[in-house]
């Protein structure tokens, strides 16, 4: 039958290498402990599922009609039947008590070594590092957005929360999902057991492009991590005075910073006043909040994870290497030669026009006149050039 | 009240006496129809035979309308970065493809069944409230009507048809749509509801003397199950509903986060009848399957008092695991093992009916009839299904498997393997019963395979896709998440999509088949009495049944009735020896038909108060005085309803009935 094969198959469907989303293949000790649970179950449930088809496809060749007298109007045997129904009662005792301790085991909070804050909105992800003695140090907070960076080998508990809509938080590879819900807290233990990418995905369904929202965990070795955090801390690096990067400032400071924040950014008034460029998300965005682009040249995506900011020869360069010399190619974040310019000046060009988000005139009057996701800012060319110029040098 | 109009012999009573019957005066102004042809006698009719009829029509054509759905889904997925639909179109189009195949099909054609079949299994006239049942059907149209103008009127739905808060509050949803749907499923479920009252009125109150519930037909026992599931689960989603229409409409915060309140109430609220829907969708498929099987083993149902008792305990274990749609949502671990466990336990009861199938074929003498095609179908497709249930009962497997299309491989395997297979094997098995008619056996065998292997086409490459981390409700897939091996999403997403189509093409033969067996030029003979050698009381009557079902009211003495009328079993060498035929059985019926047969009349009413409603309807959303307007048509039909005389008088027709014969109420009616 196709249905065995296709029961069959995904039973099978650990031994696939390269779907970067497969949930049969752990990439850190929570996962690990679910597929230690799981692949039992399968196989328990394969088995039956041959067994029951075995019998049905025996019973109507064996007992087709070939002109034999009517049967014995026979209405059952009872011992048989209990028979068969502690039978796999007791298949599922087998089943239940494991299960029952790997629940509490994925439940535990207790060994965190590391807290990250993080927040889903319609459609991106948020990730707040609050300073901590966890994850080797951290002496002031860190908010960043689209890769969640972790150190390899550490329990990590993420903190999940959510701004608007009810979310849902999934790297297969490293653990289960769990929603993020307004209002709520949830915790979800995360662990990877080398450096290295690991894909996910929001999987609570959020609206218009919840297609869109995805998200990468990157675990780096605790060293390299410490480089981040340090690189993440970094002060701003205002562009050279008269270069594209300083005109783009400009451009930014005018049509971006309202709701990006960039951190270290200011102003300068005519008469020399400096004023700091603080970003208002919140009257502008109904989830009250946009990505930070501080350092937006340290991460790998944008736009919700949709698009990459590598070209695909750089990104595959990551993607593909070894554990141990991933933490240093991870770390160089976006080169003028790596840059993907051509899906980022879409993106800048026309943000809803590449992913569907609430962000016209008319849809924002149903929001109060606010945006969910990004507006087209109506940028000129020139204007584009600038403001990529000047987000190269964030990094 | 309708009530009253059934035969007045009790029917526990076990007389079999013909009934006496003593028409209440005409007071009221208002006349019934009369009508015993044309549009007007369906329009107006009350006879669950009808209905049941007008029912199955009604649900396959929102079957093709959900078709159509799922269809243009598995174009916009057949390859990356699909752009057949919008992303809105897409939410829009997975959102109407549950609520259509769920609301619109499964439900109401298995109401279509229980219609048709519940009172002939037990040997009774007519339902306990025949208006109350035309009421309900035509709330299903007119519910069902209501939800899909919203395609027209600003869009459809487009937050799942799980409906989640906020997402689908008027701030992220800010279409009407949501409103269409919240108050169309008000509007049927209302349907559903008085269904299910009335049916446990029926089956509990007007079963042929010598019917005791152990005595019943298996189909009528799964049909009494779920509408007590009905009458439990329905009341959940009214107030959930009533809740969410109130909190688009009138500014109320019930799932408010920023007033206090949690969305999570929602989703308990909703899990909470959702889940006992699922087992009120599959549960007919179950019955039929009970049905067909072991008329084409030639053996009764391997152990009937497990398969009811385990119908019973599904029923009851059903509302203890609403949480496990819920195992990712944060509920804490004591809950999450809780559910989990109990999950496990409804395994237990779904084996015992896969195991009794299986044995009911085991040593009989099997007849691969399309009907019996699509009940050894279920038995196997649910039973993949029912596995893979067990898979996610383990929630730190289901982590990783919730909203995946996993779960879309898991629960098409339950309720297209299940219940839609079910529907199937009931067409083949009763066509002959409702219309008179066979339908084509070769057409029926290519229904059947192209069904079969298109939805295992379909259905099985999703358990692949979702462990290979596709979630669910994305409007597209992406390359540079799909892999390359045996197992990457491009290829068994394409696969997927060229088992959709077969799957329509499956769909079109039925259709086909039918045209062919009742178009004008149709060469197909009458149907005979008992063409499948039928075990149950449905089969002792007429093809179609009269308007009366029964001339007769039969008295009932075993499991089978109508099996044992036809064979003599010797208890010492098990030999069966067929002793009568079906047309000798009718015949010896016919001749001790009941003198006096009352049937109730048809009515103006039920339709006028249904329609009435999605008025109301559009009132909510566009003009408060639309409510009032419906308001209005609504207590003009209830007063209609109340003042309307129980039956027609003999002056109301034309030409006038003969007034002095006993059996006017044949005369007029039949």
């Amino acid at each position: 039958m196709l249905g065995l094969t296709a029961a069959s198959a995904a039973v099978l469907a650990g031994c696939a290498k390269d779907a970067p989303q497969d949930t049969w293949q752990p990439k850190g000790e929570n996962a690990q402990k679910i597929h230690d649970l799981q692949w039992p179950v399968f196989l328990v449930a394969g088995i039956v599922g041959v067994i029951v088809m075995v019998a049905v496809g025996y019973a109507v060749v064996r007992f087709r009609d070939k002109g034999q007298p009517m049967p014995e109007q026979s209405h059952g045997k009872p011992a048989l039947e209990i028979a068969l129904t502690i039978l796999p009662a007791l298949i599922l005792v087998g089943v239940g008590i494991p299960t029952v301790s790997t629940i509490f085991d994925l439940a535990d909070t207790s060994d965190t070594e590391c807290i990250v804050n993080v927040t889903g909105q319609q459609w991106w992800w948020e990730y707040d590092y609050p300073a901590q003695e966890g994850c080797g140090g951290i002496s002031d907070p860190i908010v960043t957005s689209g890769q969640l960076v972790i150190p390899a080998n550490t329990n990590v508990l993420l903190r999940l929360t959510s701004r608007d809509v009810i979310h849902s938080f999934w790297i297969p590879a490293l653990n289960g999902k769990k929603d993020t819900v307004p209002g709520r807290v949830h915790t979800l233990r995360m662990q990877a057991n080398q450096p290295g990418i690991y894909a996910g995905q929001c999987t609570e369904f959020c609206g218009l492009s919840h297609a869109n929202m995805k998200m990468e965990a990157v675990a780096l070795n605790p060293d390299d991590f410490q480089t981040w955090v340090a690189n993440q801390l970094e002060s701003y690096v205002a562009p050279e005075a008269g270069s594209q990067a300083a005109l783009g400032e400009a451009a930014f400071t005018a049509n971006c910073a309202y709701c990006h924040q960039v951190n270290g950014l200011s102003s300068t008034a005519p008469d020399g006043t400096v004023t700091p460029v603080l970003a208002n998300p919140d009257q502008f965005v109904v989830s009250g909040s946009a990505p930070n682009l501080t350092h937006l040249m340290t991460r790998n995506t944008f736009a919700g994870a949709t698009w990459d900011l590598l070209t695909d020869e750089c990104r595959d360069r990551v993607w593909n290497a070894s554990p141990e010399e991933f933490g240093a190619l991870y770390l160089q974040g976006v080169t003028a030669e790596c840059l993907n310019a051509v899906d980022l000046r879409e993106w800048i060009r026309n943000a809803p026009a590449k992913k569907p988000m609430y962000a016209s005139d008319a849809q924002k009057a149903n929001s109060g006149g606010k945006v969910r996701g990004m507006p087209a800012l109506g940028l000129n060319e020139t204007q584009i050039d600038q403001i990529i110029a000047y987000l190269l040098e964030r990094n | 009240m309708a009530i009253i109009e059934r035969p007045s012999t009790p029917a526990l009573a076990g007389s079999g006496a013909p009934a006496v019957v003593t028409p209440s005066q005409a007071y009221g102004v208002l006349k019934r129809p009369v009508s015993t042809t044309g549009w007007r006698s369906w329009v107006f009719t009350v006879d669950h035979k009808k209905l049941g009829i007008m029912y199955g029509v009604v649900a396959m054509f929102f079957f093709l309308v959900g078709g159509v759905e799922a269809l243009l889904i598995r174009l916009q997925l057949a390859g990356p970065e699909g752009t057949v639909l919008s992303a809105g179109l897409y939410n829009e189009m997975f959102t109407m493809h549950a609520t259509t195949m769920v609301f619109l099909f499964v439900m109401p054609m298995a109401a279509a069944f229980a219609n048709y079949l519940v009172p002939l299994q037990i040997g009774a006239r007519d339902v306990a409230f025949p208006r109350i049942n035309a009421f309900g059907f035509w709330c299903f149209l007119a519910g069902g009507l209501f939800l899909n103008t919203s395609w027209l009127l600003g869009g459809a739905a487009d937050g799942g048809w799980f409906m989640y808060q906020p997402n689908a509050n008027a701030l992220f949803s800010p279409s009407h749509g949501v409103d269409f749907w919240g108050l169309g499923l008000q509007i049927t479920g209302i349907a559903s509801l008085t269904g299910a009252i009335n049916l446990i009125v029926t089956i509990l109150n007007m079963r042929a003397p010598g019917m005791t519930l152990m005595k019943m037909p298996i189909f009528t026992w799964m049909i009494l199950v779920i509408q007590f599931l009905l009458v439990f689960a329905i009341p959940v989603i009214t107030v959930a509903l009533f809740l969410l229409m109130f909190q688009r409409e009138f500014g109320a915060t019930f799932f408010d986060v920023s007033a206090g309140a949690d969305p999570l109430l929602w989703q308990h609220l909703f899990w909470i009848f959702g889940h006992p829907e699922v087992y009120i969708l599959v549960l007919p498929g179950f019955g039929i399957v009970s049905e067909v099987l072991p008329v084409f083993s030639r053996k009764p149902l391997f152990g009937y008092r497990f398969v009811v008792f385990s119908g019973a305990a599904i029923g009851f274990v059903g509302w203890g695991v609403w949480a496990h749609h819920m195992f990712a949502s944060g509920l804490g671990p004591v809950s999450v093992a809780v559910f989990s466990v109990a999950t496990m336990l409804i395994a237990i009861p779904t084996g015992v009916k896969i195991v009794n199938w299986t044995l009911t074929m085991w040593g009989g003498k099997i007849w691969f009839t399309t009907s019996m095609l699509f009940a050894i179908g279920l038995v196997v497709e649910f039973t993949i299904g029912g596995l893979s249930g067990v898979t996610h009962a383990v929630a730190p497997s289901d982590t990783q498997q919730t909203d995946t299309y996993y779960i879309v491989a898991h629960f098409h395997y339950t309720i297209f393997g299940g219940a839609v297979l079910g529907l199937f094997a009931g067409f083949y098995y009763w066509w002959p019963k409702m219309f008179g008619k066979m339908l084509s056996e070769r057409l029926g065998k290519w229904n059947f395979w192209l069904m079969i292997i298109g939805m295992n086409l379909t259905f099985g490459p999703m358990h692949i896709i979702g462990l290979q981390g596709q979630p669910r409700r994305m409007m597209n897939w992406t390359e540079a998440r799909a892999g390359e091996g045996f197992f990457n999403l491009g290829f068994w997403n394409r696969v997927a999509s060229v088992g959709s189509f077969v799957i329509a093409i499956g769909v079109a033969v039925f259709l086909l088949n039918v045209w062919q067996t009742h178009k004008k030029s149709s060469k197909t003979p009458k149907a005979p009495l008992d063409p499948w050698d039928a075990r149950s009381l449905e089969w002792m009557t007429a093809s179609p049944p009269k308007e009366h079902n029964f001339d007769a009211i039969p008295t009932v003495h075993a499991l089978d009735e109508f099996f044992h009328r036809k064979y003599e079993v010797d208890h010492d060498t098990g030999e069966v020896r067929k002793v009568a035929t079906g047309e000798e059985i009718l015949a010896a019926e016919e001749a001790k038909a009941d003198k006096h047969i009352h049937l109730p009349s048809p009515s103006y009413w039920p339709i006028i108060l249904a329609f009435a409603l999605p008025l109301m309807g559009y009132g909510v959303i566009y003009n408060r005085l639309l409510i009032v307007a419906g308001g209005l048509v609504v207590l003009l039909a209830m007063f209609g309803w109340a003042l309307e005389p129980s039956v027609a008088d003999d002056s109301d027709y034309d030409p006038p009935a003969d007034g002095g014969g006993s059996n006017k109420e044949l005369a007029t009616i039949g």
